[in-house]
């Protein structure tokens, strides 16, 4: 079956620094993220994995190369068509979730719904279904995020990165922060929303974190060192489970 | 503006403190700014609108009714520029009032008819006792400084007989008015006024009032005047114009709005710096959130906008009321205006005021407020959620050394204001008129030499010169030409450059001419058909006749004019009241006259040191009202920024009371290095604050001391105040528990 390119990212360059500290990230790297998929980045710390993530997202801007996001050069965009570029294709989910303190979880999803319409009744019932597809009840949504829970924050946190319908939803250690009760809910959302169809890229090195996903690329030397295919996750799929380890071993995990 | 309202109210919500100093601040200014123009717009109008509306003369002069001649009137008429003459009879003579604001208060004053016929300088009977019979009518200024009331009485004491008179109204007048016009009038019903010319007949005089056409120049109109009285060998005895007396009148209302306009300066930079520091420190401490708003899909402008729209929103809605504020105000203040002017009027409405205050002030917040927040445009959103900003902090120790040094500004400005009205008054009264003698004796024809002897023998006597204010005529109208036999010994040097005549060739020209005379040039002056011409050697300054005055040396003004025979006596003591007494008495016949010029001062003292005491007050309550909010605003800030550090204290042992203290006293040594600095600043800056203000109403050079000892005081006062305010500030702090961290 011939799979759709959302993105693709060639010749990527990216490095920090100068002269003698100068640390190259990647300097001729090539990424194709499919519609439709769930893909995670793997590789050890420093690797560039969450550098990688963003160039693709629009967040960074890549020292050299270009990437075709559904079409677009993004590489070309100033900043303000870069915002307007994020807010109709990208979704995204922080470690540290980063909902807006003070403002209660329907309003955090709302500021970001009012980006792309201007029905704001539309927006709510969005929401509604949205906070209910992540199990978060009705009493929660006037909560602010220092009175839930950082699971029912992270899931809130997803709410407004899809309450724009985003082409991609991108994922920065999305469990990083949280327990594994809470972190399991977040990836039960994300299970979900992967099969109703929605494209996620996610930056993780939670084993378990990864095997949500149906395809691991694996960062290495600034360079996709290696990529693998699980197939769609099921509950208490050993099989995959057993290919993923292989698979981060052969990676030198 | 729909995108940004959820983040924009959020804003709002967020930060309720923070936007209500910053309101209260533009509050404070648009109220300050507000009153300021209103006062500019209005009461100049209002003097203008009550000039109009009385019908007052451009131009009168009184001469004595025996030397009034059939053609006069005639010639009057007959002048270049003049479009109506009304003569209208008085008595006019020195006159002592008792009990004026609590002593004697010596002034020329003209008393009229209240019944007599007139299309000119009509009277307005603002306040109406019914008591006609023995009554006198008492200009507004009478009631304003004086205290009299219109139904108490009024004595006055003249050529030592006693008058005393039942007040029978206030009358509202645009001829006269106060105490810098010299002269005030006093007006009787018809039967009293007839008794009291026939008692006084000596003193009975021809007012001669002009209206000129719109163009008409005064001054040569005055010229003119003066120049037809001296062919005919009438005496002038009172000239004044319309121009002048405006001026005087509207002198304190001028300062006024000056000081208000330079208060308002202060206090908007300091909400500038207020709102610039709170924008900063928010995109400090929510630079991730502002990343994140930035990963969600907004622009920069959208983030900008939504920090800047809500002090935009505060600062409109706290001009408003501000504005409106100020409209409560401004009667009180056209009030204390009126003790001065000598007239009143209800403050309106002022929609051209409103727009400039509202305008003004949006403009300036929205400027200021979006270069605050422009760094947001610099902004990554991947380095904003990793905390990178790549700048420096937001700088609170250079607000609060900024805002405290501005507070101290206005202390200091305060202080020196206070301490040159109250501890050192002549320095306020030299600034804004000219010699200061205790008495001015006028000699009888040819008996100068015999007074000197009398006061060079006088040991009561500090010192004595020959001292006269004599018209005199330039090619383009009139001046007040200062007399005296030697400048050197005059106690008042109202010379601001170059310097005063030695010679008899020499003259110092006052500001209003000096641009057309540069030192060094000529001026032909003439007095009658003599004419000379003098060599300019500096400027003088002269704020009661609006500049249009010289300095002569005695033997100068000779070349064209009579000797003058009056003389400034200045004594050690206080007691001008006993020493004319005493002359009077004793040297009857070398003694035409005498001026308690020292009760003049005291009540002049009294008025500028009343109205200067409600500016110190203002000054004040402002510059508290202004450490309270900034303090409330850094102290907010650093409560909210160092919490976990605090909790850390507690749990390792510190007390509520040691961490109060703490915080309070880190802002001591900004506090206390910008009030030092602001001490030394202030020996440069003050003397220049000063010098902007008075020069606006024609002071030039001004006479204040800097006292380095009241602004060490002041410092010292606003250093404990803002200690205080800060323990005060900072009890917030007992409510951080290392538990409540924790759970957070």
């Amino acid at each position: 079956m011939d799979r759709q390119t959302v993105i693709s990212a060639k010749h990527l360059k990216k490095a920090f620094g100068e002269g003698e500290s100068l640390q190259v990230i990647y300097s001729d790297l090539n990424i194709d993220i499919y519609k439709g998929d769930f893909t995670v980045i793997m590789g050890s710390s420093g690797a560039g994995k969450s550098t990688l993530m963003y160039s693709l997202s629009g967040m960074d801007k890549p020292d050299g190369g270009e990437i075709h996001f559904d079409g677009t050069d993004i590489t070309k965009l100033n900043n303000d068509r870069l915002a307007v570029f994020r807010r109709k294709q990208c979704g995204f989910v922080f470690q540290q979730i980063y909902l807006i303190d003070k403002m209660n979880l329907m309003d955090n999803v709302i500021a970001a719904g009012v980006l792309t319409s201007k029905d704001r009744e539309d927006i709510k019932n969005r929401a509604k279904e949205l906070f209910s597809l992540v199990n978060i009840p009705e009493k929660t949504w006037r909560k602010t995020s220092s009175q839930i829970s950082g699971g029912e924050a992270q899931r809130a946190g997803i709410v407004r990165a899809v309450i724009n319908n985003p082409n991609v939803l991108f994922a920065d250690e999305p469990t990083g922060a949280l327990n594994s009760a809470n972190s399991g809910a977040v990836l039960d959302v994300f299970t979900s929303l992967h099969k109703k169809g929605q494209s996620i890229v996610m930056v993780t090195h939670d084993k378990k974190s990864a095997l949500r996903g149906n395809r691991i690329i694996y960062i290495k030397d600034g360079k996709i060192f290696g990529e693998c295919d699980l197939g769609n996750f099921e509950q208490d799929n050993m099989e995959r489970t057993e290919k993923l380890d292989k698979f981060i071993k052969e990676m030198g995990w | 503006m729909k995108k940004i309202s959820t983040l924009m109210l959020h804003n709002l919500k967020k930060a309720k403190g923070q936007y209500i100093s910053f309101g209260v601040f533009i509050c404070l200014t648009a109220f300050i700014i507000n009153i300021a123009l209103v006062l500019a717009f209005q009461t100049f109008n209002a003097y203008d609108s009550l000039f109009d509306k009385l019908d007052t003369a451009d131009i009168n002069f009184i001469i004595p009714e025996l030397q009034d001649n059939k053609t006069l009137f005639a010639e009057m008429e007959e002048i270049d520029g003049v479009s109506f003459v009304e003569k209208h009879g008085g008595v006019f003579m020195p006159v002592t009032v008792r009990e004026f604001a609590g002593s004697d208060f010596d002034m020329n004053t003209v008393f009229y008819n209240l019944d007599e016929e007139r299309t000119l300088n009509l009277l307005d009977v603002t306040e109406y006792s019914g008591m006609n019979d023995g009554s006198v009518y008492i200009p507004m200024y009478m009631k304003e400084l004086g205290g009299f009331a219109e139904d108490g009485s009024i004595a006055y004491s003249i050529d030592g007989k006693e008058h005393t008179y039942n007040i029978g109204g206030i009358v509202l007048e645009m001829q006269y008015g106060n105490y810098g016009t010299g002269m005030i009038g006093g007006y009787f019903p018809k039967a009293v006024y007839e008794d009291f010319a026939s008692e006084y007949s000596d003193d009975v005089i021809a007012e001669y009032s002009l209206k000129t056409t719109g163009t008409a120049d005064l001054n040569e109109i005055k010229n003119t005047i003066s120049e037809i009285l001296r062919e005919k060998g009438i005496a002038l005895l009172n000239i004044n114009d319309r121009d002048t007396s405006k001026q005087t009148r509207t002198m304190v209302c001028t300062l006024l709005i000056v000081i208000f306009l330079a208060l308002a300066a202060i206090i908007l930079a300091v909400s500038i710096f207020l709102s610039n520091f709170r924008i900063r420190s928010a995109i400090e401490d929510e630079l991730a959130q502002m990343g994140v708003l930035k990963a969600l899909g907004y622009t920069s402008n959208m983030i900008i906008a939504s920090a800047v729209m809500p002090y935009i929103l505060v600062g409109i809605a706290s001009t408003v009321i501000g504005i409106v504020l100020s409209y409560a105000v401004l009667p009180f203040v056209a009030g204390i205006l009126a003790i001065q002017s000598g007239f009143s009027y209800t403050p309106a409405f002022d929609i051209m005021a409103m727009l400039i205050v509202i305008l003004t002030l949006t403009l300036v917040i929205s400027l200021f407020s979006y270069i605050s927040a422009g760094k947001i445009h610099k902004l990554e959103p991947i380095n904003a959620i990793r905390g990178i900003t790549g700048s420096e902090s937001a700088g609170q120790n250079i607000l609060l050394f900024i805002v405290s040094f501005g507070i101290m500004v206005l202390l200091s400005f305060a202080g020196t204001l206070l301490y040159n009205v109250n501890v050192k008054p002549d320095n306020f009264m030299n600034t804004l008129s000219e010699e200061l003698p205790s008495v001015i004796f006028t000699a009888e024809d040819g008996k100068m030499t015999e007074l000197k002897e009398f006061l060079d023998n006088d040991s009561r006597v500090r010192l004595f010169m020959e001292y006269a204010s004599v018209p005199v005529s330039y090619e383009d109208g009139s001046l007040t030409a200062f007399v005296c036999e030697d400048f050197s010994k005059t106690t008042n040097d109202i010379c601001y450059e170059g310097h005063s005549p030695v010679k008899d060739n020499e003259i110092a020209v006052g500001n209003a001419i000096s641009d057309g005379y540069p030192i060094g040039n000529e001026i032909e002056l003439t007095v009658g058909n003599k004419s000379a011409n003098y060599i300019v050697t500096g400027y003088i300054q002269s704020v009661n006749n609006a500049g249009s005055v010289c300095q002569l040396t005695s033997e100068g003004y000779e070349k064209i004019g009579e000797t003058t025979n009056s003389v400034n006596v200045y004594l050690y003591n206080k007691n001008a009241d006993e020493f004319i007494n005493e002359y009077e008495e004793n040297h009857d016949a070398i003694i035409k006259s005498s001026v308690n010029f020292e009760q003049m001062s005291e009540n002049g003292r009294r008025m500028y040191t009343g109205i200067v005491s409600v500016i110190v007050m203002i000054l004040f309550v402002i510059s508290v009202l202004m450490v309270l909010l900034v303090m409330y605003v850094i102290i907010n800030g650093v409560i909210s920024r160092r919490r976990q550090e605090f909790g850390i204290y507690k749990a390792i042992g510190y007390t509520n009371r040691q961490l109060t203290v703490k915080t309070a006293f880190s802002f001591v040594p900004v506090v206390a290095v910008a009030s030092i600095t602001s001490v030394i600043a202030g020996l440069w800056y003050l003397p220049a604050i000063n010098n902007t203000i008075f020069s606006l109403i024609g002071a030039i050079k001004n006479h204040f001391e800097v006292s380095v000892w009241i602004m060490i005081v002041f410092a010292i006062l606003f250093i404990v105040v803002a200690f205080v305010i800060s323990i005060l500030l900072s009890a917030p702090v007992k409510k951080i528990t290392a538990y409540s961290l924790l759970k957070e």
